[in-house]
């Protein structure tokens, strides 16, 4: 059987050598075992780089646009006659498809820039819930055979079923097939239904308001202002970032618990209308912050009340690019 | 000590009203000598629609017990559709705002119109009221 891994290496290549991209943004095998990381290729015959296994976690619609904004900023170098746009291609899940559709919506880069390599994808190895199953041993080798995940620590070997260590977020996905590509590899796979895609909010609801600020507080709290989340999180693509700027100077750079609760709060109320539940911030956090709570529910407002889902049409207008005359108006406050 | 500070405490309310509507109608409650309480702060933006989110909690971050946006009723934006805007964005921060666990009643939504002086001081009189029910903000204060 012809996995998707070498379709991908050849389609790869022929583009590449067909000067139909002149990017191609994959994943290839990280330093550390089981950990898979973007990488960026030019040459035809660097394709044999590309790896695509459920261990391939970071939204690559990040670096579509890193890549397609650095050119662009070369290009102010260049006499306008002679400016050229690059191409980029793009291995793309359901996710990534769906922040691409996000940066066409609001007009980052034109469709001609991006080829978009859809992929399948049954979800990917959540690395904590992994080394949680092993009780931390350290994981040195491992392959996926059959819906199994084989791996070897530095104290023997180890069978995972690999749906226990899927990721939370891939676990309720919606949408594992990319909502739109140019070329697809691989078979569709079927969507997964969806069915609790909520319960996290609803559960976390259920509690009183105390427990509700606690919760927050003390997962903001483990929160060093890293800004990995910001720097994964395909969205957060601005070149000018509010954490960063000082006139004005939005956040304070203190240790002052407040000060990072409103940058946590800021960066996820970011999110309306364009979070897509992929899960690099959460992947990317050392500091293992609960992030998926607050921005599923910022989703699940979108949904409930405007019925938007974010990114996964082009027909759709953006969550705040748009308004009818009946939005739900019931917490305007009316003096008696 | 305490309990002498929580005596005195008067809840101070940051309002961002427009230009257009509220201001004008503030200023109408001025002119008609009708009578509301100190506690507001006004600040004049050009729209609602142009109020960033980061404004509101900004200003609960440093100190203010509520916060009170007011524009255009629906249908009589200056710019046409800001005020309507404006409504899903404030939507979602609300909703937002009381599930991580602040006091969503902080932050009040309303529209006042130019012509309606009597309006503003009402909704400055019963917000006022509200807050002050609510007590002093504690969460998300800087220095708390």
């Amino acid at each position: 059987m012809v996995t998707v891994e070498t379709k991908v290496r050849e389609l790869a290549k022929s583009l590449l050598e067909e000067g139909k991209i002149d990017y191609l943004i994959g994943y290839e095998e990280g330093t550390l075992p089981l950990s898979m990381t973007p990488c960026f290729i030019q040459a035809p015959e660097e394709v044999s780089r590309l790896v695509y296994n459920p261990f391939c976690v970071q939204n690559l619609a990040k670096y579509v646009t890193d890549v397609i904004f650095s050119h662009r900023e070369n290009q102010r170098r260049v006499k306008p006659e002679e400016r050229a746009k690059k191409v980029v291609g793009v291995v793309a899940r359901g996710c990534t498809s769906r922040s691409i559709v996000i940066h066409l919506l609001e007009r980052q880069y034109d469709r001609e820039e991006v080829v978009i390599i859809g992929v399948p994808c049954d979800g990917y190895v959540d690395m904590r819930k992994l080394k949680a199953h092993l009780d931390g041993k350290e994981i040195v080798a491992g392959e996926v055979k059959d819906g199994t995940l084989l791996v070897e620590t530095g104290e023997g070997r180890g069978e995972v079923i690999l749906s226990q260590v899927l990721s939370d977020n891939c676990l309720v996905c919606r949408y594992n097939n990319p909502v739109i590509y140019d070329y697809m590899v691989g078979e569709l796979v079927a969507p997964r239904q969806g069915e609790e895609e909520f319960q996290v909010v609803a559960e976390f609801s259920q509690l009183s308001d105390r427990e509700r600020w606690e919760y927050f507080t003390r997962e903001m709290a483990k929160c060093i202002r890293c800004y990995a989340c910001r720097n994964a999180c395909p969205s957060c693509y601005c070149r000018s970032c509010f954490v960063e700027q000082t006139t004005p100077r939005w956040i304070g750079l203190t240790v002052d618990p407040s000060d990072v609760q409103l940058f946590q709060l800021m960066r996820l109320f970011h999110m309306v209308g364009r979070c897509v539940d992929c899960g690099s911030c959460s992947a990317v956090c050392p500091m293992g912050v609960d992030l998926r709570t607050f921005l599923k529910k910022i989703d699940y407002d979108g949904w409930k009340l405007f019925k938007n889902r974010p990114g996964v049409s082009l027909e759709e207008p953006l969550l705040l690019g748009t308004f009818s005359e009946s939005d739900p108006e019931d917490f305007i406050f009316h003096p008696k | 000590m305490d309990e002498a500070k929580e005596k005195i405490w008067e809840p101070k309310i940051v309002a961002i009203v427009c230009n257009w509507c509220t201001y004008a109608g503030a200023d109408l409650a001025g002119i008609s000598r009708i009578q509301y309480p100190p506690n507001v702060r006004i600040m004049r933006v050009p729209c609602t629609g142009r109020i960033n989110p980061f404004y509101i909690l900004k200003a609960l971050q440093e100190g203010a017990d509520g916060v009170l946006i007011s524009g255009c009723h629906p249908g009589e934006c200056h710019y046409l559709t800001g005020n309507l805007i404006a409504r899903r964005k404030f939507a979602m921060l609300k909703s937002f705002l009381t599930y991580v666990g602040l006091e969503g009643d902080r932050t009040v939504f309303t529209w006042v119109s130019a012509s309606e002086g009597e309006r503003f001081a009402k909704v400055i009189r019963q917000v006022t009221e509200a807050i002050r029910a609510i007590g002093p903000a504690r969460k998300l204060v800087k220095g708390s």
